[in-house]
């Protein structure tokens, strides 16, 4: 065993993994880029002010249960914070 | 690396939900040795999912973990999650053989610790299915937060192998390349606690086949309760308006020649009654209806439950529900016969509708295992009445729902009674 | 008020305390991190964190860190109420290597975030916490109390249920005293013919098991007997069991419909027949580790005139029925009950059961049976399935409440007796049935207003009335002040808590078996016999109890033998030795502290909860 902290792991072909899971790295890719951009565009809409689902889906052009879809999920990983209630509808922030 | 392990057991669990914990706990308690087998990457079966529980109102967290962890860090027993089934039988009168797939995680895990830094260094966002499909998780992820053991899975089919989370991982503890490992497990005795799931949503066109905005199951309403839910509160899930109009469906997936499940699921009525009573508590305002067949409250305290949830004021409207379809403004409309008042055919309107869907098998043992379930798929007793956990196997036992719908009481006692019988096995060997 | 503590080792006490989000249970309510920045800074704390769920294993983890990095030598958590988690953070400290005494739990949920809401929530909890580390800073290493423990146990009650624990506990090498009042074996259920669901004869149910417990040497069966006298503690009690012959009237004519039958044999509506019944009084003193009650419910009996009953002889309860049906000519056109043809009968649900205050009548002590009997339903629809199948020329009424046929292959019995041309109304409790008698066609009518007919009243005349009468809790007074049991508002006996422990009550190695606890089926008897039948092997394999040391402890300096204490005990746990000083039975005490009160010269305290802690916590409480 090593005394410095370097790394412990077996190397490991990447390579061949990489191509023996090409198509479903292919698909993870494919999809994180539209998720990519559409937390890009949701954070766009956060950044001056506090906004609601409906009126995210307004903005970025989406249907109401996908945004809502990913406001729950940034705010799982703390990146977005729920603010007040306008009517029947919370307004969402961003945290930092 | 592909080390063929056979491990000696006492007794072998299969299926780590309230039922076989407790069946191991039983049995670990009086000395025998005990491996607990879950196909999921955590014990705790469906009780550590729920919000609360009937009837005592006891956050379902707060009375599952004691018992998950008593198990994991109980002397006698061992837990094996993640790992599938392939073959269980009895092959002398004192060996039940077990074969089983150790699946990978693509995490070490005498390494991890269990950190989450790679869960928040992943970037790949998954739909999680343990939130109800509400919101996301990632590629690679810990079930939940009082999962246990708190080791995160690397989910293959979603990852981009960017390599980010080994780069976060201060152990070192990932491992693309990991494979799946066999191994057996022999013991004397095996007590099946396979549990359920939910009736599928899909099954029936009049309720619109789980394609219907803010028509959910019962389930994914335990996840809008839970503690940890993927909104922290209850929303409709189309647009995240704070309901006004809360409905439940009856038997939604229970007692229906139609669907093949004629049977009654016996914790539904419960369930939802328990579900409106924590709405009313989380949204005052809200109207709360359920729509039933016949309210089925039996159990220890049951009754005064039911009793105290009319005085609440929630509306129980007799009345089998036709058809559902979508309304305006993102509504669901129930169609249904009313039996009370005027009677006739009614629709109704409402923000929200749960499907109070029954139970159904978790596991087929067809080709894996000779025990023999009667026509509703449940594992069956050959004393049903005198012994209800024994098999047509000798020294195989059966607890919880894998032998029949039942509520969480109801299990944990049937569990006891499975340990029972199986120490008593082991005791007649010698 | 800063005095440095120092525990037995002479180490300074460094306190790590924790505290619970409960996954929003308590941090809605309470600030937990304004929790923790508040006690952070009392003398003796080193650490104060919050988290999610500290009884999960990342929160147990949490402190296992602390205390093996040497930062910590005390633990305070502070989340549910400890009855849910006192020993699950024990054992995570054991695991740490450190005594699990050296620790104090806050209840900041059912005592305050479940209660407060707000400030005041979070300023009590700073309050109980700060309480609870002035307390942990005095605790002193102990070790739990190790008492032996007979490999015996006590079953009363020889229905079901009792049966079934019996045949289990011997067959795990348990030796068993089973303690039947009546002289026959197998309970309330020897008054049926066929069971739900299986079809299956009683009889044969009840033979399986009294056969395996004649067989076994390790069971000794009491007849005719009571426990008549009761001390000691898990692992040792004494249980005095008397036998005497029957009296009361209905068992004297049971015991004349077996006259001259051979000893263990079954005979219908009467019970299980093991042959002795004892001339004179007998009395036996056993010790014994365990005890199991299996002492089932009674019969609803309907008041004078509820539904006609006591008032009209053609009101029976299903009891009665099951009864008379066995007794009928078999399959004829039309049922014959006492050579009266029945051609219509109406069968009445929740009759004693599901009572609800305002609408149904109390009774003398203003109790009704609010709870559902559980097996009345499916019973009630096999009698009327019977019926339909063997006497085609008898029409059944069925009026419910709602129909609870919820168990295993019962469905069936609701579809069937549809098929089958059962007709149902459906009642409200508020408008019953009403039953009077004509002069008509049939002696009867019943009438009711029917919810599934959109509340049209209708009216039947019919010749037989059977009312599905509920289960009671089996009285039992005696035995529940004697052992001092804890009983449930509907009057069975209390387990702990229906999912942590539901086999157990609250008293240590007292267990529950069957329908004493609440309305159960045979199956579902069984299920608990065999729980609580576990619980007993695992309590008594080792051949020794661990008990809590919080149990009152004498210094032999200070006590003087004036005896007062000795008087006060309520568990006579404390004698006096020879040379005056006061000595208490660990096992006996139950930590109280009554004796600590009546103590003149403060002779006489309880570990872990002595004068000194509660004075810190008390001080700590004034100053927070
Ligand atoms: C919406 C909802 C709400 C409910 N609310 C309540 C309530 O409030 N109170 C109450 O008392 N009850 C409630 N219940 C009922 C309760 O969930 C069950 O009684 C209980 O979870 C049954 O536990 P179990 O261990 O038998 O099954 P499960 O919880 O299903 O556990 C089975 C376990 O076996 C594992 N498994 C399955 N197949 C295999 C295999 N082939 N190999 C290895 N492992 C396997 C599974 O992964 C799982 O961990 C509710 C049910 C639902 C659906
Ligand atoms: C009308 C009716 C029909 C039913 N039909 C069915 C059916 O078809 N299928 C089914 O599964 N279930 C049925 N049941 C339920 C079934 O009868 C019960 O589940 C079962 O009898 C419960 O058994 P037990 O041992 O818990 O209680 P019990 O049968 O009440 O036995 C308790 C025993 O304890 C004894 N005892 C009481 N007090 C003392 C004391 N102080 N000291 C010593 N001994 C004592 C009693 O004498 C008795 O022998 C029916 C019930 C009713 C009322
Ligand atoms: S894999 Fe590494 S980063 Fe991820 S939880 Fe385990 S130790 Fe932490
Ligand atoms: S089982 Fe049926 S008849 Fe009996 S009390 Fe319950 S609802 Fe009423």
């Amino acid at each position: 065993m090593s005394e410095e902290k370097k790394s412990t792991a077996p190397t490991v072909d990447m390579k061949k993994l990489r191509q023996e899971r090409n198509e479903s790295i292919t698909g993870a890719r494919e999809k994180m880029k539209v998720q990519n951009k559409v937390i890009k565009a949701l954070k766009e809409a956060l950044s001056k002010e506090a906004k609601t689902i409906p009126e995210l889906a307004d903005i970025m052009g989406m249907q109401t249960d996908a945004v809502l879809m990913y406001v729950s999920t940034l705010k799982r990983y703390g990146i977005i914070g729920e603010g007040p209630k306008d009517g029947d509808y919370f307004k969402y922030e961003l945290t930092e | 690396m592909k080390v063929k392990r056979d491990l000696q057991f006492d007794a072998i669990v299969i299926g780590g939900g309230i039922a076989g914990l407790q069946s191991a706990l039983d049995l670990g308690d009086q000395g025998y040795k005990v491996a607990v087998v879950d196909k999921d990457a955590t014990i705790g079966g469906k009780m550590i999912r729920l919000s609360k529980v009937f009837p005592t109102l006891d956050c379902a967290s707060c009375i599952t973990t004691p018992k998950m962890s008593s198990a994991a860090h109980h002397e006698n027993i061992t837990l094996f999650t993640y790992c599938t089934l392939g073959a269980l039988d009895r092959e002398k009168p004192d060996q039940v053989v077990a074969q089983l797939r150790q699946e990978p995680r693509y995490v070490d895990p005498e390494k991890c610790i269990g950190c989450r830094k790679c869960e928040y260094g992943c970037p790949v966002y998954v739909e999680d299915d343990e939130q109800g499909g509400f919101n996301m998780r990632k590629a690679i992820y810990i079930p939940f937060s009082n999962a246990i053991p708190q080791l995160p899975v690397l989910d293959v089919e979603n990852c981009s192998l960017c390599g980010k989370c080994a780069k976060v991982c201060p152990t070192d503890a990932i491992r693309y390349d990991m494979e799946p490992e066999d191994f057996t497990i022999t013991a004397k005795t095996a007590v099946l606690a396979t549990g359920f799931e939910l009736s599928p949503m899909e099954q029936k066109p009049q309720y619109g086949l789980a394609k219907l905005q803010n028509v959910v199951s019962s389930m994914q309403m335990e996840r809008l309760l839970a503690p940890h839910g993927p909104y922290n509160r209850v929303l409709r899930p189309s647009d995240g308006k704070e309901p006004d109009s809360i409905a439940y469906v009856q038997c939604a997936g229970s007692r229906d020649e139609s669907l093949g499940i004629p049977y009654c699921s016996r914790v539904c009525c419960m369930y939802a009654i328990k579900q409106a009573m924590l709405l009313s508590g989380a949204l005052p305002l809200a109207d709360i209806t359920i729509y039933y067949m016949d309210i089925r409250a039996f159990g220890k305290g049951y009754e005064q439950f039911y009793q105290n949830a009319k005085a609440m004021g929630i509306e129980f409207v007799k009345a089998k529900v036709a058809k559902i379809t979508q309304g305006d403004n993102q509504t669901a409309r129930l169609r249904y016969e009313d039996q009370e008042g005027n009677g006739g055919v009614m629709e109704r309107e409402h923000d929200l509708v749960i499907l109070s869907l029954g139970m159904v098998p978790q596991w087929d043992p067809a080709g894996i295992c000779s025990v023999n379930c009667g026509q509703d798929g449940f594992i069956q007793s050959i004393l049903p009445k005198i012994a209800p956990t024994v098999t047509n196997i000798d020294g195989v036992y059966t607890a919880g729902v894998a032998a029949g719908p039942k509520d969480i009481v109801d299990t944990i006692t049937e569990a006891g009674a499975a340990a029972m019988e199986a120490a008593n096995y082991i005791k007649g060997l010698t | 008020m800063s005095e440095t503590k120092k525990d037995e080792s002479g180490e300074e006490a460094r306190v790590g305390v924790y505290i619970c989000h409960c996954g929003g249970n308590i941090s809605d309510h309470v600030d937990v991190e304004k929790v923790a920045e508040a006690v952070k800074d009392i003398p003796g704390v080193v650490v104060s964190h919050t988290d999610m769920f500290m009884c999960s294993d990342p929160g147990q983890e949490l402190i296992q860190e602390d205390i093996n990095k040497g930062n910590i030598n005390r633990v305070v958590v502070a989340s549910c109420a400890p009855s849910l988690h006192e020993t699950t953070f024990r054992g995570a400290i054991s695991r740490a290597n450190m005594n699990p005494y050296l620790y104090e739990h806050a209840n900041i949920r059912e005592q305050d975030s479940w209660v407060h809401h707000g400030d005041p929530a979070t300023a009590k909890a700073i309050t109980l916490v700060a309480a609870a580390i002035s307390k942990a800073r005095g605790l002193k290493p102990l070790e739990p109390i190790r008492v032996d423990a007979a490999s015996h146990t006590t079953v009363i009650g020889g229905g079901i249920a009792g049966l079934r624990a019996a045949v289990d506990l011997a067959r795990n090498g348990i030796k068993v005293a089973l303690v039947e009042k009546s002289p026959f074996l197998g309970g309330n259920a020897s008054q049926l013919d066929r069971v739900f669901p299986t079809g299956e004869k009683v009889a044969d149910l009840i033979e399986y098991l009294t056969s395996a417990v004649a067989k076994d040497p390790n069971i000794t069966v009491y007849t005719c007997a009571e426990l008549t006298g009761f001390e000691g503690y898990i692992g040792n009690f004494k249980v005095t069991i008397k036998r005497k012959a029957p009296e009361d009237e209905a068992t004297q004519l049971m015991l004349k419909q077996v006259k001259g039958a051979a000893p263990g044999s079954f005979h219908p509506f009467v019970g299980f027949y093991p042959g002795d019944v004892p001339a004179a009084d007998e009395e036996e003193t056993l010790t014994t580790g365990v005890i199991v009650f299996a002492t089932g419910f009674e019969l609803y009996e309907p008041r004078q005139g509820e539904f006609g009953y006591g008032e009209n002889r053609e009101v029976i309860t299903l009891r009665q029925f099951i009864r008379a049906m066995a007794d009928a000519p078999a399959t004829t056109e039309t049922l014959t009950i006492d050579g009266r043809p029945v051609r219509r009968i109406a069968m009445i649900h929740c009759v004693g059961s599901r009572q609800i205050p305002g609408i149904h009548e109390a009774d003398e002590n203003d109790y009704m049976n609010e709870y559902c009997s559980r097996t009345c339903c499916t019973a009630t629809l096999q009698a009327a399935l019977e019926v339909r199948d063997n006497y085609p020329g008898t029409q059944i009424l069925d009026y419910y409440r709602d129909i609870r046929t919820y168990g295993h292959n019962q469905e069936e019995y609701y579809s069937r007796a549809s098929e089958k041309n059962v007709l149902f109304f459906r009642y409200e409790p508020e408008d019953s049935p009403v039953i009077t008698k004509t002069t008509g066609e049939y002696p009867l009518k019943v009438t009711v207003v029917d919810k599934l007919t959109f509340n049209e009243e209708v009216e039947a005349g019919v010749d037989l009335v059977v009312l599905a009468t509920g289960m009671k809790a089996k009285n039992i007074d005696s035995l529940v002040e004697m052992m001092k049991l804890p009983v449930g508002a509907d009057k069975f006996l209390q387990e702990v808590h229906p999912k942590l422990r539901p086999v157990e009550m609250a008293n240590g190695g007292i267990l529950l078996a069957g329908t004493c606890q609440a309305p159960m089926d045979i199956n579902e008897s069984c299920n608990a016999a065999q729980a609580a039948a576990a619980k007993a092997a695992a309590l008594l394999g080792k051949g020794f109890v661990e008990l809590d040391p919080f149990v009152a402890l004498v210094d032999p300096d200070r006590c003087e033998g004036n005896g007062d204490c000795i008087a006060e005990c309520p568990e006579n746990a404390i004698s006096m030795t020879p040379d005056n000083k006061a000595e208490v039975n660990p096992a006996l005490c139950t930590g109280c502290g009554m004796c600590v009160a009546v103590c003149s010269v403060n002779g006489i305290d309880v570990q872990g909860w002595g004068l000194k802690e509660y004075e810190n916590m008390v001080d700590a409480i004034v100053k927070f």
